[in-house]
């Protein structure tokens, strides 16, 4: 190579960077927005947009074990069969020091979807379906909800009067149900689970009352109901608080005499409840041995496993 | 939790006989906040055995009597009561699983072994307890890759095809290191086994019995098996031979495999040197072994060495027949161990079909298991669904109840087994179904299929999960 085509080398590597410098400034946010709002200002009115019946394809529905964007793997069977093993976003390849496209949509929609889980609130006419008796504690809104764990563990006077009305007193279990962190996992996981906790504990010739639906739900606000109906074992089926791999994982903290200000270490819990972990309907005929247990040993958590 | 579960592994093969102890590690690897799962975390032999020659009696039957010493013998020695044995199996192989007293011999035997030691036999069980022991399943887990063990013993080589952690094909070839015996004194030939005769015949070969042979004299034949052998794992062409030399059936070859391991007693003379007595053992062994090292077996696959040669079925047999049920299940009564049942495993689309489909399909396949119009005990097998509603358990359940009315007649216990994670469920929703009378075991993570039998030991790790062995009882 001579030093007249080093040097045009040179200078056509130096235009690109500068090149790449222009555009990156405008792909900044703020410019480009201006920029944009500029553009549809000055388009003339007369040429309206265009309503297409087409539907953008739900990104959410690929499965992320199955998709490998590196390209040109050295192994690819390899790489899948580890993919296979775990949920987290390996072998997504890359756009130069950037997440590709598709990656960046799909972390921005299972974001949007744990949001939504914490946000939404349980159906009305699902919990009249389900036929659970529904209160809730002293939160008044979401926002209150997130802002202030101690009032989600708090009910009022009226509401107690209303759980002890539609509950019976001293019963072998109490089985309530939660929002908690995730509207989508009550949802998604109780028209399994509920049949399959009953089914069990029926096994063991224990009887299930009316199921509690709490809104704005703190996990501790089993101890009150344990005060309240003073039942032998409290059974919470609440969200969790969702994440990037599922926003329909439910956990199921369960107690024995549970009653308010007892240490956490009383509550066994079962999570990762959600098609993607343990299955709902197996959770639950699980949930029913242990309940049977901690009445046979009149222990829960810590004090269960020693 | 913690816990050690004592196995015990016996091999009786064409030549030899021996005995390996081994512990399996149980551990539940879930943590404290959800289900439990419980696996076996490691598995290590504690004890090796002496090697002793299959005892036959005079009129050509497994004498037995003399096994029983030896393995008591060998528990001596190992410091152990047989009370102690948890689990494990007994294996009866090669030749010595054709003789007429085979199967009585292999039920005894395990009964007097231990408790829970199961009874074993059938070449495809043989080449995946021998591949296992080998260490290529392990092998090609650990390096996400495929290969194939060959386990070269007196009468058989064994071929079982792993592939990333998974088993994917078995094959049997009458090829082994005493299908010639050559008289160590005199170097007479003293036995050829008919396969090979035909095969001498066939190539015009000329070797005969009482030929007073050199090792250039074999070199032809035992070329010709080794040439077989590349055939059996697709590194040559099949020949015209090669179907006649498969013992049931051959690898299917369709696709290529990288990684090659040797075990069984030949393997030692393809990895190490020809002592200088090549006719020692009587037989066309050591150069077998020699001739598979010089040959593109070993050029243009990747050798792999395996992590016991002579003792690979044995070990396979302690260590790696014991598998542990999944870890939500039912049971409802422990008379454990229930032993040699027999599976029926349905087909898929009867599994999707209605629940009358299912039942019908059950009921019509028992006639399958019925001896003298009596009915066996079966298991009966699906593959459930990985994520499945409250409703489509009841339909299973509903399904397998009528499908097994005949069954629910007989004394034993209703036992399903499952594939995906729903046993627990499954069988609480039966045993509700049969009023709470009829007793259930059900569980799950537990790969079967036709023509399996099940083996279920007694509960462990607090009674959460079972202990299975899944085996076959083929006898030629």
């Amino acid at each position: 190579m001579n030093e007249r085509d080093l040097k045009s080398m040179i200078e056509a590597i130096l235009a690109d960077m500068v090149g790449d410098k222009v555009s990156a400034a405008v792909g900044n946010p703020q410019s480009s927005t201006l920029q944009s709002t500029g553009t549809e200002s000055v388009r003339p009115t007369g040429n309206k947009p265009v309503v297409s019946d087409g539907v953008l394809d739900d990104i959410t529905e690929i499965d992320l074990r199955k998709q490998l964007l590196v390209e040109d793997p050295y192994d690819r069977e390899g790489y899948l069969k580890m993919k296979e093993k775990t949920p987290a976003r390996l072998g997504v390849g890359r756009a130069g020091p950037r997440y590709k496209t598709i990656t960046s949509l799909r972390f921005r929609a299972d974001h949007a979807a744990a949001q939504d889980a914490v946000f939404s609130y349980v159906d009305e006419n699902f919990v009249k379906e389900m036929n659970l008796i529904p209160i809730h504690t002293l939160c008044i809104d979401k926002d209150q909800y997130i802002t202030r764990p101690d009032l989600g563990r708090q009910f009022s006077e009226e509401m107690i009067a209303t759980i002890k009305a539609n509950t019976k007193n001293k019963a072998k279990v109490q089985i309530m149900v939660g929002d908690g962190l995730s509207s989508a996992a009550v949802e998604a996981n109780l028209r399994d689970i509920i049949p399959a906790i009953t089914q069990g504990l029926k096994m063991y010739g224990i009887e299930t009352g009316n199921i509690l639906f709490v809104k704005h739900c703190r996990v501790p606000s089993m101890d009150v109901i344990g005060d309240v109906t003073e039942a032998e074992v409290v059974c919470l089926l609440i969200g969790e608080r969702p994440g990037l791999v599922t926003a329909e994982s439910m956990s199921a903290y369960i107690a024995y005499k549970p009653t308010v200000g007892m240490p956490e270490a009383r509550r066994t819990v079962i999570s990762n409840i959600h098609s993607g972990g343990t299955p709902a309907v197996e959770a639950g005929a699980h949930i029913a041995e242990l309940i049977k247990t901690m009445m046979d040993k009149k222990a829960s958590g810590i004090d269960l496993k020693q | 939790m913690k816990e050690e579960l004592l196995s015990v592994g016996i091999d009786m093969g064409t030549s030899t006989t021996q005995l390996v102890l081994s512990k399996l590690h149980i551990e539940n690897m879930a943590s404290s906040f959800t289900v439990p799962r419980i696996v076996i975390t490691d598995k290590e032999v504690i004890f090796r055995s002496d090697i002793c020659f299959t005892p036959m009696l005079p009129d050509n039957r497994i004498d037995a009597q003399k096994i029983k010493v030896f393995v008591e013998e060998q528990y001596k020695k190992a410091g152990i009561k047989k009370d102690e044995i948890q689990t494990g199996a007994v294996i009866i192989t090669g030749e010595t699983a054709r003789k007429e007293n085979a199967n009585e011999v292999l039920q005894t035997l395990s009964g007097f072994a231990g408790d829970f030691v199961v009874a074993t036999a059938g070449p495809d069980l043989e080449s995946i307890i021998a591949g296992k022991g080998a260490g290529a399943h392990t092998y090609s887990k650990e390096h996400s890759t495929t290969i194939v063990n060959i386990d070269i013993g007196g009468g058989t080589s064994n071929l079982a095809l792993f592939s990333h952690a998974d088993l994917l094909d078995t094959g049997c070839l009458d090829i082994g290191g005493r299908l010639i015996k050559v008289d160590q004194h005199t170097h007479q030939i003293t036995y050829i086994a008919p396969k090979i005769e035909q095969l001498i015949e066939l190539k015009g070969l000329g070797q005969k019995i009482g030929q007073r042979v050199t090792t250039v004299d074999l070199q032809p034949i035992i070329q010709e098996m080794v040439q077989l052998l590349e055939e059996s794992v697709g590194i040559r062409p099949q020949s015209e031979f090669y179907d006649t030399i498969v013992t049931n059936k051959g690898l299917k070859l369709d696709r290529p495999i990288p990684c090659i391991s040797f075990s069984g007693g030949v393997a030692d003379y393809i990895y190490n040197e020809a002592p200088e007595d090549v006719f020692m053992f009587g037989d066309i062994g050591i150069l077998l072994g020699r001739s598979i090292a010089a040959s593109p077996l070993f050029n243009q696959m990747k050798i792999v060495r395996a992590v016991e040669t002579i003792r690979a079925t044995v070990v396979g047999a302690g260590s790696h027949t014991t598998e542990i049920s999944g870890s939500t299940i039912t049971y409802t009564e422990e008379s454990f161990p229930l032993k040699n049942i027999p599976i029926l495993k349905l087909a898929w689309a009867d599994e999707v079909g209605s629940e009358q489909q299912l039942a019908k399909t059950i009921a019509d396949k028992l006639n399958w298991f019925k001896v003298n119009k009596d009915l066996q005990r079966v298991a009966i097998a699906i593959e459930g669904k990985k994520n499945l509603s409250f409703q489509e358990v009841q339909k299973y359940a509903r399904g397998l109840h009528a499908g097994m009315a005949e069954l629910i007649e007989r004394e034993y216990p209703l036992i399903i087994i499952v594939h995906h994670d729903m046993a627990k469920v499954l069988g609480q929703t039966l045993y509700a179904l049969l009023n709470y009378e009829k007793d259930v075991v059900c569980i799950d993570s537990v790969l079967v299929d036709n023509g399996d039998y099940i083996d279920i030991g007694k509960p462990i790790a607090n009674g959460k999960v079972l202990p299975v062995v899944i085996k076959t009882l083929v006898f030629n």
